[in-house]
C-alpha cells in the first residue's frame, strides 16, 4: 500500500522538476555590491530632492551625503569566485533522498490499517469481519479509544452483549468523558438488565448529562431512567427539553414524541 | 486513495523543506551558485505539494468524505457549501494546514518578487523560511494530521461549531494568518542578515515592504475579526480583550513599531539593533499566539485544541526560534552598533517616541494576558483581567502617540528647531483649539468623546496642512507619503468611532410583547412577533421588528434564534447599518404569552472602527508599493 504507483509518480515528477533547474539554474539576481550602490545612489537622489524642495538645509545635506558615502564604503566587499557542480551527482542524491525519506516518514505516519476504499465501496464488510479486523488491530494498538468503542458497538450489533460491555469498559478506562461512549455503554448494561436502567447504567447516563446538559441523546436516556423510577414529571421534563432542542426534521423526533405521549397518557390515567 | 495522496503530499513537502535547508546551504557555503539557486525551485515544488494536499482536504469536505476523521468531526451533509469549504480551517488540524499553506504562499511570493535582492541574501532568506516551514510541517504531520482515516466511516458527520457557520470564517482566519505568518518574512530577512554578518543597506531596504504588507494583512484580519464578533456574538461588542484577541494584537503592536523603526533604519541608518529585535519579537509573538490557541492553556471560541503534546511542541519551537535568534543577535550585535547622530527634536526622536509608546502598550497587554495564566499554572488562584484593566492602562499610553503622529511628519530628519515648527503650525493649533471648544458647546460635554473629537480634529488638520504644504512646494506625492496620510487618518477615524460608540451607545435588554413599542435614541422599535423558521441545517425562530423614525418606517429587522443539530442555541442579530449609526437587535428567550426578551442597541459611529482599520491597512499597502521598492539596480 505504501509503495503505490501514485507515490512513485509524485516523487518522479518532483525530481524531474528539480532536475530541470539543476541543469538550467535560475538566473542570479544582482550582487550585494550592485544592490548597495543602487540603494545608496537612490538615497542621494532623494536627498537632493529634499534639498531642492527646501525640506532640508545645505549643511544637513552635506552631512547626510557624507554619511551615505561612508555607509557605502563600509558595505562594499569583494565577491567570491563561483564553483561549478556536477548536476547528475546532485540529481541522484535528490532522487534517492526524496524517495527513501518520504516513504520512510510516510510508513511511520500512515495508519496501520488503511481500509481499501475501492473494495469497501463494492463489498461492504460484514459485522463479524469488522469485529475480526478491529480485534486484530487492537492487538497492536490496545489503547485506541475509537477502535474499542467501535468494537463494542459492533459486538452489540452481533448480540455479544457481555463482550461489548467489556470493550466499552476498556474504552471507558481510556476516556471516561466521551458522551457517545457513556450512552452506548449504559445501553449495553441495560440490555443485560432486561432493558432497565439502574445501577451503573443510570450513573453513566447521569454523568453524560452532567457533561453536556444540552445533549439530546443524554436527555432522551435521562427521561427513560426517570420513567423507570416512576418519576413521570422528570421524564416529561427531559423529553420536552430534548424536543425543544431538536430540529423539526431530526430523525429521532418521532421516538421521543411517542415516548412523551405514552408517559403523558400514563399521567392522565 | 485521494486522501492518502493528500497525506503523502504533505510528507513530500516536509522532505523538500529539509532539502531546502540543506542543498542551498551547501551551495552558499561552498560558493556553488547552481546549488544555492536551487532554493527557488525547491520552494515552488514544496508549495505545489502543500497546495495539492490543501485542495484534497477541501475536496474531502465538499464531497462529504466521512472516512476522514477530521471531516466527520467538523462537517455533515446538511452544511451549506460555503461553510463546508471554510470548515477546512474550522478546527485545529485544518487551520494548521492553512497556516502552512499561507507560509508557503509567502515564501513563493518572496522567491518571485525579490528580483532586486542579491541572490546570496535571497537564498538564505528562503532557507530560513524553509526551516520555519519544516517546523510547522513536522508539527502538522506528527501531532495534527488532518488526513487521519476512520476504520468504519460514519454515515453522517458531526457539526461544525455553529458560531463558525458564518461568512466571517471564510475571510477572517485566512487574512489573520496572512498577517501572522507574514511576520516570518521580516524575521527571515533579519536572521539572514545576521547569519551573513552583512548588515547593510540592502536588507534594511527590502525588509520594509514585506513588513508593511504582512502588517496590512494582520490589520485586515484583526478588523474582520472585530466586525465578525460584533454581528455574530449577539451582544454588540467589537473588542473583548479576550486573551486570543490579545494574542493577535500583540504582534500587531510590535509590527507597527517595526515598520516605523525600519523607516528610520532605512533612511538614516539609525535604530538598527532595535529594528532587528522588533523583527524577532514580532514573529515570536505570532508564535506565542499560536501556542495560546493550540496548547489548551486557554478556553475560548478561538481555541482549537486541548492536547498538551501540541502545546509542548509549539513551546519547544518557540524556544528554538527566540533563543536561536537572540544568540545570533548577541553574536552579531557589534556589527549593528553603527548609528548616525540625531538631535532631541528630529523625526528620529518622533519615531523613537512612537516605538517606546507602542512597546510599553505591548507590555501592558502582555501582562494582562499572561498574568492570569501564570497564576493559574502555579495554582495561586484564578483571576480575571478584563476590559477595565486594559482600557485604564492601554488608552492613556496611546493618546500621546496619536498626538505625536500628527506633528512629527512636519519635523525634519536629524535636527529641527521648535521655532520653525511653531511658526509653521501655530495658526493650525489655534484653529484646532477653537474647533474643540465649539464641539464642547455644540456636540457633547462627555470628556472622553471630547478627547476623541479633539484627537480626530488634531490629526485631520495636520494632515490637511501637510498636504497643502506639499502642493505649495510642488513636491511629489509618493505612495509612501500617501500611505502614511491614509493610515494616520485611519487611526483618527478609528479613535473617534471606538470612543463615540463606547461612550454614547445605548443598550436595552427588555421584555417585549407583540405590538409593543420601545423608543431608543429617537427610534421606535415595534415588536411584531416571532415565527418558527427552518433553513439548511438549523431550525428556530425569526423575529419581526419594525423601526420608525417619527412616522417614517426606516428598517425591518429580523433577528433569529437558531438551534443547530447539536442542540446548540445561537443568536443571530439583525442590523440596520449606516456610517452614522447602527441599529442592532437580537432576540433572547421566549417569556410566555408571545413575549420575548429582546436586546436593542443604538451604536453611533460603530462602522468607523472598521473603516479606520481598513484605512490603516490600505495605507500600509500604498506604502509597500512605493516607487523606490521597484527601481531596478544596474550592474
Amino acid at each position: 500500500m505504501i509503495l503505490s504507483w501514485q507515490f512513485i509518480l509524485m516523487i518522479v515528477l518532483s525530481s524531474l522538476f528539480l532536475a530541470w533547474f539543476l541543469y538550467r539554474p535560475v538566473k542570479s539576481n544582482l550582487s550585494d555590491d550592485d544592490s548597495n550602490i543602487a540603494i545608496n545612489k537612490q538615497r542621494q537622489v532623494e536627498l537632493e530632492l529634499d534639498l531642492s524642495q527646501g525640506h532640508i538645509e545645505s549643511a544637513q545635506y552635506q552631512e547626510a551625503e557624507s554619511e551615505i558615502i561612508s555607509t557605502l564604503a563600509s558595505e562594499l566587499s569583494s565577491p567570491a569566485k563561483n564553483i561549478t557542480i556536477e548536476p547528475l551527482k546532485w540529481l541522484i542524491l535528490i532522487v534517492l533522498s526524496t524517495g527513501i525519506l518520504s516513504l520512510l516518514v510516510y510508513s511511520q505516519l500512515a495508519p496501520k490499517i488503511i481500509p481499501n476504499t475501492d473494495a469497501a465501496l463494492t463489498e461492504p464488510m460484514s459485522m463479524s469481519e469488522s469485529i475480526e479486523k478491529l480485534q486484530d488491530y487492537l492487538i497492536e494498538n490496545p489503547n485506541d479509544f475509537q477502535a474499542l468503542k467501535m468494537l463494542g458497538l459492533a459486538q452489540v450489533g452481533t448480540g455479544n452483549i457481555d463482550e461489548s460491555i467489556q470493550s466499552f469498559e476498556e474504552a471507558f478506562v481510556i476516556n471516561p468523558n466521551d458522551i457517545d461512549l457513556l450512552l452506548q455503554y449504559a445501553s449495553a448494561i441495560a440490555a443485560n438488565q432486561d432493558g432497565m436502567f439502574y445501577g451503573k447504567s443510570k450513573t453513566l447516563i447521569e454523568k453524560a448529562l452532567s457533561l453536556d446538559p444540552q445533549s439530546i441523546q443524554a436527555l432522551y436516556f435521562a427521561g427513560i431512567v426517570s420513567a423507570h423510577q416512576s418519576d413521570l414529571d422528570g421524564a416529561i421534563g427531559y423529553w420536552q427539553k430534548a424536543l425543544y432542542l431538536m430540529p423539526d426534521n431530526h430523525p429521532d423526533r418521532n421516538i421521543i414524541e411517542e415516548a412523551l405521549s405514552t408517559v403523558l397518557n400514563l399521567q392522565v390515567k | 486513495m485521494l486522501i492518502e495522496i493528500g497525506h503523502f503530499s504533505l510528507v513530500l513537502a516536509l522532505i523538500f523543506s529539509v532539502l531546502l535547508m540543506v542543498l542551498p546551504s551547501i551551495g552558499l557555503y561552498q560558493n556553488k551558485s547552481s546549488l544555492a539557486q536551487l532554493s527557488k525551485p525547491l520552494v515552488w515544488v514544496q508549495g505545489f505539494w502543500i497546495t495539492i494536499s490543501f485542495i484534497i482536504l477541501m475536496s474531502a469536505f465538499l464531497t462529504n468524505d466521512f472516512s476522514v476523521k477530521y471531516v466527520a468531526d467538523n462537517s455533515n451533509t446538511q452544511l451549506p457549501i460555503l461553510f463546508k469549504a471554510s470548515a477546512v480551517w474550522g478546527a485545529h488540524e485544518g487551520s494548521l494546514l492553512l497556516w502552512v499553506l499561507v507560509l508557503s504562499i509567502w515564501t513563493i511570493a518572496v522567491s518571485l518578487f525579490s528580483k532586486r535582492i542579491p541572490s546570496d541574501l535571497l537564498n538564505l532568506i528562503l532557507i530560513i523560511l524553509g526551516a520555519i516551514s519544516f517546523g510547522f510541517l513536522l508539527f502538522l504531520l506528527f501531532t495534527s494530521n488532518p488526513f487521519e482515516r476512520l476504520l468504519i466511516p460514519p454515515l453522517e458527520g458531526r457539526e461544525l461549531n455553529p458560531l463558525l457557520q458564518d461568512f466571517g470564517l471564510a475571510v477572517h482566519p485566512p487574512m489573520l494568518y496572512m498577517g501572522y505568518v507574514g511576520l516570518a518574512v521580516p524575521f527571515a530577512f533579519v536572521l539572514a542578515a545576521l547569519i551573513r554578518g552583512q548588515l547593510d543597506s540592502t536588507w534594511l531596504r527590502w525588509t520594509r515592504p514585506w513588513a508593511l504588507v504582512s502588517w496590512a494583512f494582520l490589520t485586515v484580519g484583526i478588523t474582520l475579526g472585530s466586525w465578525w464578533a460584533y454581528y455574530e456574538l449577539g451582544w454588540g461588542g467589537w473588542w473583548f480583550w479576550d486573551p486570543v484577541e490579545n494574542a493577535s494584537f500583540m504582534p500587531w503592536l510590535v509590527a507597527t513599531a517595526l515598520i516605523h523603526s525600519l523607516s528610520v533604519s532605512e533612511k538614516r541608518g539609525a535604530f538598527r539593533q532595535w529594528t532587528v529585535l522588533l523583527a524577532i519579537g514580532g514573529f515570536s509573538l505570532s508564535l506565542l499566539g499560536a501556542f495560546l490557541v493550540r496548547s489548551g492553556v486557554l478556553t475560548s471560541v478561538h481555541t482549537f485544541a486541548t492536547d498538551p503534546t501540541r502545546g509542548l511542541f509549539i513551546l519547544l519551537f518557540l524556544f528554538i526560534v527566540i533563543g536561536g535568534s537572540l544568540v545570533l543577535f548577541t553574536w552579531r550585535s557589534h556589527l549593528l552598533q553603527k548609528s548616525n547622530q540625531f538631535s532631541l527634536l528630529s523625526r528620529e526622536t518622533g519615531l523613537l517616541i512612537n516605538n517606546i509608546l507602542l512597546i510599553t502598550a505591548l507590555f501592558t497587554v502582555l501582562l494582562g494576558t499572561l498574568y492570569p495564566l501564570i497564576l493559574d499554572t502555579l495554582n495561586l488562584g484564578k483571576i480575571s483581567v478584563g476590559a477595565p484593566y486594559f482600557n485604564a492602562v492601554f488608552v492613556p499610553i496611546m493618546i500621546p502617540g496619536v498626538i505625536a503622529l500628527a506633528i512629527f511628519p512636519f519635523v525634519r530628519w536629524k535636527k529641527d528647531s521648535v521655532s520653525r515648527l511653531t511658526s509653521l503650525l501655530r495658526f493650525n493649533w489655534i484653529g484646532i483649539s477653537f474647533l474643540i471648544l465649539l464641539a464642547r458647546f455644540l456636540i457633547t460635554n462627555n470628556i472622553y468623546v471630547l478627547i476623541a473629537i479633539g484627537l480626530f480634529i488634531w490629526v485631520t488638520f495636520h494632515v490637511i496642512i501637510l498636504l497643502a504644504k506639499r502642493i505649495r512646494t510642488k513636491s511629489k506625492f509618493s505612495f509612501a507619503f500617501i500611505g502614511m496620510i491614509v493610515a494616520h487618518l485611519g487611526i483618527a477615524v478609528f479613535v473617534l468611532g471606538a470612543t463615540v460608540t463606547t461612550q454614547l451607545g445605548i443598550e436595552k435588554d427588555i421584555k417585549m410583547d407583540v405590538g409593543e413599542s420601545q423608543n431608543i435614541a429617537g427610534y421606535d422599535f415595534v415588536f411584531n412577533g416571532v415565527k418558527p423558521h427552518t433553513k439548511d441545517n438549523y431550525s428556530g425562530f425569526i423575529g419581526d421588528i419594525s423601526v420608525y423614525s417619527g412616522a417614517n418606517k426606516i428598517a425591518q429587522l429580523a433577528p433569529e434564534k437558531r438551534y443547530y443539530q447539536s442542540g446548540m442555541p445561537m443568536t443571530e442579530a439583525s442590523i440596520d447599518p449606516s456610517l452614522a449609526r447602527d441599529l442592532y437587535v437580537a432576540i433572547g428567550e421566549e417569556l410566555g404569552g408571545g413575549a420575548w426578551s429582546v436586546r436593542i442597541y443604538y451604536k453611533p459611529l460603530v462602522r468607523w472602527i472598521w473603516l479606520g482599520g481598513l484605512m490603516i491597512a490600505l495605507g500600509a499597502f500604498f506604502a509597500a508599493i512605493d516607487r523606490r521598492y521597484f527601481v531596478r539596480a544596474k550592474s
